[in-house]
């Protein structure tokens, strides 16, 4: 990661893209289906709160760039926020208030956009690819998602859930 | 460089339009159901419109490579805040998981099917070391940066890797978007497949719970609060399972499948 306050700038940036283009679908949602979430002034506040602790989780894996236990240097970005937003969660019921009045499938169609761009000059790589690394994927696939599924099944039998 | 930015914003905001436009769509095959999200269509209208014969004119611009490399460049941060919402979901249920903490625990070693099925399938269609690569886990950066460490990225178990991390980045997500309800409809239960979810790619993850969700809104707090506890839980796991299980697994199984090579 680069260093610098600019970089914050520009992370904070890309981030309010992504708040502001939630909230655009999920507009969107309510128009095409008036029972989906609606939006309130506590989605604002819910947005407001996934941008802060994105921008919370950012820092802590900055500062721990420098970290010399490289499974604390080498956990993801992804994981600092997550684990920030959950303990913000549990110390204040506002936010889960708050970020569950944003709609979860809203979040998940921008992500998916620039997910799929993101890959545009990568579709030419599919040629480097042999079909048997791709007959191989569906299996290794179905094997971890089935293989995990049927251990949680097992599991929530026995925990008599 | 400015206006092509514009563009991409501007694109964007259009392809989610037309995705939530498409909205909600269900196929049935026999008892089985296919539910298609507007994150589906969202990938799939940008992905056929990358196809080069499409990149005239501006949508060569949107297409440009400043904008395909802001899009791949931080992908990870407009991720962020639907991690921040996995916080939100599993905080009022931590008791409940937490209560179940060992089935969490157990499904992770589930996370090994790739080598149990993957491997042996790899061999018998006639892949050799590519099969080492392909089918050590689902191909995300954890298990690349161990392959390239102790193989590098040229050799052919780099090239297996490499193929299915492709693969996996392209079609990952409408892979388990897809595959998750089949599971569904097969009689599995919903927390199981939720939790096999976290299978440690952010993108997967989300397509898989989001059909959960779309199938079961009513359990849309249960569902999503195992996908993330269980995908955190992959982030912390992941290595160790990977080193200490699938690997030696591997290159036994490996030796087995091979043997009557020579």
């Amino acid at each position: 990661m680069e260093k610098g306050l600019n970089q914050y700038v520009k992370y904070a940036l890309v981030l309010l893209l992504s708040v502001g283009l939630i909230l655009f679908t999920q507009e969107l949602k309510v128009l095409k289906y008036p029972n989906s979430t609606p939006i309130t002034g506590m989605t604002i506040a819910g947005l407001a709160s996934l941008w802060l602790f994105s921008m919370i989780g950012i820092g802590i894996s900055n500062l721990l760039s420098k970290s010399k236990i490289s499974f604390i240097r080498n956990f993801p970005i992804l994981g600092w926020v997550s684990i920030t937003s959950l303990i913000m969660c549990l110390l204040f019921d506002f936010f889960v208030t708050a970020i569950q009045a944003v709609d979860f499938l809203s979040i998940t169609t921008p992500i998916l956009t620039f997910a799929g761009i993101s890959v545009a000059d990568r579709l030419v790589d599919l040629r480097k690819t042999s079909w048997k690394v791709a007959i191989v994927a569906v299996f290794v696939f179905v094997g971890t998602y089935v293989g995990s599924a049927l251990l949680a099944q097992f599991g929530l039998m026995i925990a008599g859930k | 460089m400015k206006g092509n930015f514009i563009l991409l914003l501007v694109y964007a905001v259009l392809v989610i339009t037309a995705a939530e436009w498409i909205g909600f769509q269900t196929i049935s095959i026999g008892s089985i159901s296919i539910t298609l999200l507007p994150l589906v269509f969202a990938i799939l209208i940008t992905m056929f419109l990358a196809i080069k014969v499409f990149r005239v004119g501006f949508m060569k611009k949107i297409y440009s490579k400043e904008n395909v490399g802001f899009a791949s460049k931080y992908l990870i941060f407009i991720m962020l805040p639907l991690m921040a919402r996995y916080g939100a979901d599993v905080a009022p249920q931590i008791k409940d998981i937490l209560q179940v903490g060992w089935v969490f625990i157990i499904q992770e070693l589930g996370n090994l099917g790739t080598v149990l099925i993957g491997l042996p399938i790899a061999v018998w269609i006639g892949l050799r070391r590519e099969a080492i690569g392909a089918t050590l886990g689902i191909g995300r950066e954890g298990e690349l940066a161990y392959i390239s460490e102790k193989y590098t990225l040229e050799s052919k178990e780099g090239r297996g890797i490499l193929s299915l991390y492709i693969i996996g980045t392209l079609f990952g997500a409408l892979f388990f978007s897809i595959f998750a309800p089949i599971l569904l409809d097969m009689g599995l239960r919903p927390e199981a497949l939720a939790m096999a979810a976290g299978v440690g790619s952010s993108s997967m993850m989300t397509g898989a719970s989001s059909t959960l969700v779309a199938r079961l809104p009513e359990m849309e707090s249960t569902i999503l609060s195992y996908a993330a506890a269980s995908q955190l839980l992959t982030s912390f796991l992941g290595t160790f399972t990977m080193i200490f299980l699938a690997v030696p697994l591997q290159q036994f199984m490996y030796k087995l499948l091979v043997r009557g090579d020579r």
